[in-house]
């Protein structure tokens, strides 16, 4: 066990955890764009930054990253930290001036409005988090979609921007989203994952039995390859399956 | 709605605030259902319970299965103690004792929120505090023994209308109580089931974030009063949907959306056959109860096509 402070408060931790774990097992409000509980931690928003004091000196960590230290003290809503999460947050508004969780969370933090300008960007909605790349990755082990091109330009995409021969629909990246750039919708037997720059159509499996649209087609025929089950086994819906007495 | 397949399920949170190891029955809807408005609302929330269920079999001293604060109420008075708990904040605020955000969760069961609590559940609604109202809705008393209340279906044998040569079970409707709530006028009215887990934690979470009085109407299986297997719980509630019995829909600002509207509807005799409760009804009854679930169905279609 080691013990570490978060604004003054003395926490129990174990090695290994980071500060930003500790923090919201203890209730402490360390806000977070591009962290997610059940993926690998990635930094890439910032916004989770959290000030370190160390041998006389203090600096500046993404604590969703840094695993925390014996003696360790934590501060979360220092003057320093403050003005740098309001700097990231200007920054996240002049990308994603329409986005109305941005908005949101800029506005919590007392950002109405953002001092720069964007060029080329001013109604987009990806903040390059990178959640949906590691849950495709991590989650469903398909890696269909990725981070690609650098600087500008940098965006997710399937590979060439095509619909990606390794989707299988899942929904995941979608769900995962936090700013909603990437939507799901199925309609009339077929569903869409689309963002600004890509999208793919799914045809959705017919149950035999009821007649209603229960999951995308190339997601079945992945599950029932990776488990080798027989080729009827999706033919009728989990509610149709077993007859019902 | 989407269906979500076997991935995204393991991008919900494992955090709960409503921990395994309590008391319910073995394929316990109304747990499953408590277990997903808990992952749905997160920590900062302050639980007031009304008797029933769900506070009997998770609070059993010296033990609780609740990692938030939670306070037990009588079967009637759960919407009332919400209501102070938000005022109190309200005026602690006002007058300068900072406290951290916390939204007033009010769970009951079908007796507390369709019989006992309506009175107090009306007046909240009226005065417009800001709370959800959750009801978990298993359509009988089934922590006392399966009585019947306003909830419990036509047609369903309960312990004090047991069906037999002279009566046949439940012989009044079941109560509207969503529209009864729809027509208090507050912001967010929504139906879930736990069978559908996704939907029913979007509906959980977007009550929690309007400000002002919320409802959201839960249907959770009971293997016990239903008199079914205990694996049958999910499946049961996936039919009464499928079937019309209790559709899916939310009401924002006195707009109807139909969250579920497969292509066609299943007999409603899917839904009924495995129950034990449902065991004795006629063909007869049977299909008096399809004409009143396609009316329903049918105006509550119209509605949400209306806007």
């Amino acid at each position: 066990m080691i013990t570490i402070s978060i604004d003054g408060q003395e926490l129990k931790a174990k090695e290994g955890q980071t500060i930003l774990e500790i923090a919201r097992e203890n209730g402490i409000y360390i806000p977070t764009l591009c962290y997610h509980e059940n993926l690998s931690p990635y930094g890439a928003c910032r916004l989770c930054c959290v000030e370190i004091f160390k041998g006389g000196r203090s600096r500046i960590v993404a604590s969703c990253l840094y695993p925390v230290e014996e003696g360790l003290e934590v501060k979360t809503n220092s003057p320093h930290i403050i003005n740098n999460r309001k700097m990231i947050m200007e920054l996240l508004l002049a990308r994603c001036s329409q986005n109305e969780v941005i908005k949101k969370l800029a506005s919590e933090m007392g950002v109405e409005q953002s001092a720069f300008k964007a060029k080329y960007l001013e109604n987009e909605d990806c903040i390059l988090c990178g959640l949906c790349v590691r849950a495709c990755e991590q989650i469903v082990e398909r890696s269909a979609i990725s981070l690609v091109n650098r600087g500008v330009n940098r965006e997710v995409a399937p590979p060439f921007l095509e619909p990606s021969a390794d989707c299988i629909g899942c929904g995941s990246c979608a769900y995962v989203c936090p700013t909603g750039a990437i939507k799901m919708e199925d309609k009339d037997g077929t569903r869409v994952v689309y963002a600004r720059n890509w999208e793919k159509e799914f045809k959705l499996k017919k149950c035999k039995k009821c007649g209603n649209y229960w999951a995308p087609e190339e997601q079945l025929e992945y599950i029932r390859e990776k488990l080798n089950l027989p080729p009827d086994f999706f033919d009728v819906c989990p509610n149709c399956r077993e007859s019902v007495p | 709605m989407e269906t979500l397949g076997i991935y995204v399920p393991r991008l919900v949170t494992k955090r709960q605030g409503f921990t395994p190891g309590h008391r319910a029955c073995s394929g316990c809807g109304e747990a499953l259902a408590v277990k997903l408005v808990m992952k749905a609302l997160g920590r900062n929330v302050i639980v007031v319970m009304s008797t029933g269920c769900m506070e009997v079999i998770s609070t059993q001293l010296p033990y609780t299965a609740w990692e938030v604060p939670w306070i037990h109420t009588l079967f009637e008075n759960s919407a009332i103690v919400a209501s102070g708990i938000e005022a109190g904040m309200k005026a602690l605020n006002r007058k300068g004792t900072p406290l951290p955000k916390a939204k007033v969760v009010a769970i009951g069961g079908d007796g507390a929120t369709f019989d006992i609590g309506l009175g107090a559940i009306s007046g909240a609604f009226e005065r417009g505090h800001d709370f959800l109202y959750v009801c978990l809705d298993n359509e009988a008393y089934m922590n006392t023994g399966i009585q019947r209340s306003s909830a419990t279906p036509f047609g369903a044998s309960t312990t004090t209308q047991p069906a037999g040569k002279v009566s046949m079970g439940q012989s009044t409707w079941k109560k509207n109580m969503p529209a009864i709530a729809i027509a208090h006028d507050i912001p967010y009215v929504a139906t879930a089931c736990p069978s559908y887990p996704f939907d029913l934690m979007n509906k959980v979470k977007k009550a929690a974030e309007i400000e002002g009085p919320t409802y959201v109407h839960i249907l959770s299986v009971c293997p016990t009063g239903w008199r079914i297997p205990t694996d049958m719980t999910i499946r049961l509630g996936r039919l009464a949907v499928e079937t019309g019995v209790f559709p899916l829909y939310e009401v924002e600002n006195g707009k109807y959306t139909l969250n579920y509207d497969p292509p066609r509807l299943r007999p409603v005799e899917d839904y009924l056959k495995p129950q034990g409760r449902f065991r004795h009804l006629t063909p007869k009854m049977v299909k008096k109860i399809q004409q009143r679930v396609s009316v329903e169905y049918a105006s509550l279609k119209e509605k949400a096509a209306s806007g």
